[in-house]
């Protein structure tokens, strides 16, 4: 047996965890703003945008995270940037998130009935007007609940960062398993930092979709 | 001058011939009841005379302006021509009178006290101006749709198009919103009505229009129509209804 | 820029590639088959409320859904063997797709079977019809049919996430790049070439599996 204490195996587990915190925030933060120009290229009226948008969403939610991650590590060393690994996974899962993002506001934009696009069109708005006033503030509450709900797959992301070394809760898991040859422990711990992170996202982002369907519309 | 001029209209919804050269003048002041079974393209004709749906040859003017196949300035065409439908439309994030401000404030500029006052004698006159501060999921259907009657009303439109604005509701409820129509009829707004109300039509209507398989198949004065159909298809579509 | 692609040191690898492939496509078979068959048990219990697999069931599927897949397979695959559980690298991948998609199958079988429509199920009961018949024949052929695309989507989302499996020297189509890339010094070729054949992946196992819905659910599902 090792000589390393529980306790210090879990304080170096929560350091890791902090990693992944600030790695999904950063990610979800970055990843919704840029979520917002994916939503609004994907539902324009031009079609290059609209096309560009749609390519975009299909290659991040066809192809692994991990290799999304290989090929900015590796690509950015071809153009001669030597990033650093967090680097890369704050672009990666930022890129990662816009488009899942954009996709799923997307959805909440079509979800908005016909009728109120005819009603709003025949009180003579604008394209502009008609999103600015009546589609987009009834797509935001809708798109609420799926949002939060998709912040607990940022944070679950980020666990594939430690494959291309960024040392966050994950890795810190596997460094400290093979140190104490305690892995079920340590695994065990590192799943349950996990779950205290997203299963209140989970709970909350449940929640706010039973209050939707369960109330008014405003 | 009519005020609505339509020539030689034709639309396709892909091979499907819908509106077969229609001809149709509307005077100021006329109220139009467009009647025919379902597909026979009444809904596409009224829809087309604000711009939701576009067609393929012909022309209409509404007051000056023109709606041509292609390159038409909607936003002049629907200053001047309402529209109230069938399932109400109306914004549900906002109330009664912000459904009604709405349109007055951005589209025709209307200062906010300004938007608010007409808003107010436009809820007045269909009969809700209690009912300012609620939300559409708390009005029933008949009230929800004549707080959609004056939220058109407040553009102050030339025309008004009602695309079967009675079909969603539960038959106790369908008279309310009548009687507003009714007024409207009376202080001389131009209507164009698409109705299965046969006796709102015959009593109200100066004008019936029987539309079938995408043709005006007769038109005139309801009254004498409906006692003397000129065509089997239109005596059967009345004998259909009754 | 200086650098001069080659793709063609990736494609003299191609055997490797195609042992990669196959092997991921085994992992999702195996994987969305057996997840299903748990997902509709844990469906089933959680719908019908039978103690004590339906608390069993909500909290596996709390476990599972609010941890990372790669820390699954990690707690698999080296934290079992010290309780004595002792496997191989391609037992505890299976394991793991099959824990993970029965995990997220049977929230989304469950959520089919609850929007059935109350009079469905009244118009079977007063054909004297009993719970299980009305189960099999009029409750699960119709929810797993409006579902189904969400279990497509689901599928190949664990697909994608099989890449991972390549960490415990499962050797999948990711482990292939990764021993390619050692092999050619390629690495942004190799990877380049992968995930494209991995989006070719996706999308062809999103049309088997819609077809696959069509032939066993009927027209309902898209």
């Amino acid at each position: 047996m090792s000589d390393i204490e529980l306790s210090d195996i879990v304080r170096n587990l929560l350091g890791g965890a902090a990693w992944t915190l600030g790695l999904s925030l950063t990610a979800f933060v970055l990843g919704g703003l840029a979520g917002l120009a994916v939503l609004f290229a994907r539902i324009a009226r031009n079609p290059l945008p609209r096309r560009l948008a749609q390519a975009y969403i299909e290659v991040f939610q066809g192809t692994p995270l991990l290799m999304q991650l290989f090929i900015i590590f590796f690509g950015s060393s071809l153009i001669g940037l030597e990033i650093p690994p967090w680097l890369a996974a704050a672009l990666g899962l930022t890129l990662f998130t816009s488009a899942y993002l954009g996709e799923i506001w997307r959805g909440c934009v079509e979800a908005i009935p016909k009728g109120q696009w005819e009603a709003s069109a025949s009180l003579a708005m604008s394209h502009v007007e008609q999103m600015r006033h009546v589609i987009l503030p009834q797509a935001l509450r809708i798109a609420i609940a799926p949002t939060v709900g998709f912040s607990v797959q940022v944070v679950k992301g980020t666990a594939v960062t430690s494959i291309i070394g960024f040392v966050e809760l994950t890795k810190t898991g596997s460094m400290l398993a093979n140190a104490t040859f305690q892995p079920f422990l340590v695994f065990g711990l590192v799943a349950l930092g996990y779950f205290a992170l997203c299963y209140p996202l989970s709970a909350y982002s449940r929640m706010l979709e039973r209050k939707i369907h369960g109330s008014r519309a405003h | 001058m009519a005020l609505v001029r339509i020539e030689a209209l034709h639309k396709h919804f892909g091979s499907n011939h819908v509106l077969r050269g229609i001809d149709l003048d509307i005077e100021e002041g006329q109220v139009i009841a467009l009647i025919g079974r379902s597909g026979s393209g009444k809904s596409t004709l009224l829809r087309t005379i604000n711009g939701l749906e576009s067609f393929d040859d012909g022309s209409i003017e509404v007051d000056g302006e023109h709606i041509r196949p292609q390159g038409t300035d909607l936003r002049a065409l629907r200053m001047k021509v309402g529209m109230i439908f069938q399932q109400f439309n109306l914004f549900p994030h906002l109330t009664a009178g912000q459904n009604v401000m709405l349109a007055t404030r951005i589209v025709r500029k209307m200062g906010d006290d300004a938007a608010r006052d007409l808003a107010k004698s436009m809820l007045l006159k269909v009969g809700l101006q209690e009912k300012f501060d609620a939300y559409p999921d708390q009005l029933s259907g008949g009230q929800q749709q004549r707080v959609a009657i004056a939220r058109a009303l407040a553009m102050q439109p030339r025309v008004l198009l009602c695309d079967e604005i009675t079909s969603a509701l539960d038959p106790e409820l369908v008279n309310e919103v009548l009687a507003v129509v009714k007024n409207l009829a009376a202080e001389g707004m131009t209507l164009i009505m698409v109705t299965h109300e046969m006796r709102f039509a015959r009593e109200v209507g100066d004008k019936l229009v029987f539309m079938y398989q995408g043709r005006i198949h007769e038109s005139g004065d309801p009254q004498t129509l409906f006692a003397n159909p000129q065509t089997p298809e239109l005596a059967g579509f009345i004998g259909s209804i009754n | 820029m200086a650098y001069a692609f080659d793709f063609s040191a990736v494609l003299e690898y191609r055997e490797a590639l195609l042992a990669g492939t196959g092997r991921t496509l085994m992992l999702t078979g195996i994987g969305a088959v057996a997840g299903l068959v748990l997902g509709t048990a844990g469906a089933v219990s959680r719908a019908w409320r039978l103690a004590p697999f339906d608390r069993i069931f909500a909290v596996y599927v709390e476990l599972i859904r609010n941890t990372p897949f790669l820390v699954q397979l990690f707690f698999i695959f080296f934290g079992l063997p010290s309780l004595g559980v002792q496997m191989d690298e391609w037992q505890a991948a299976i394991l793991a797709v099959v824990i993970n998609l029965g995990a997220y199958s049977t929230e989304i079988i469950r959520a089919g079977i609850e929007a059935t429509p109350r009079g469905q199920i009244e118009a079977a009961q007063s054909l004297a019809m009993t719970r299980r018949q009305i189960f099999f024949h009029v409750v699960l052929p119709p929810a797993l049919a409006k579902v189904w695309p969400a279990i497509c989507s689901q599928v190949v989302i664990v697909m994608l996430g099989t890449s991972v499996c390549s960490q415990i020297a499962a050797e999948e189509l990711t482990f292939a790049a990764n021993f390619i890339q050692s092999r050619n010094f390629r690495a942004f070729e190799t990877y380049f070439v992968v995930t494209a054949m991995y989006f070719l992946l996706a999308v062809g196992v999103r049309q088997v599996l819609a077809l696959t819905g069509q032939r066993l659910l009927g027209r309902r599902s898209k």
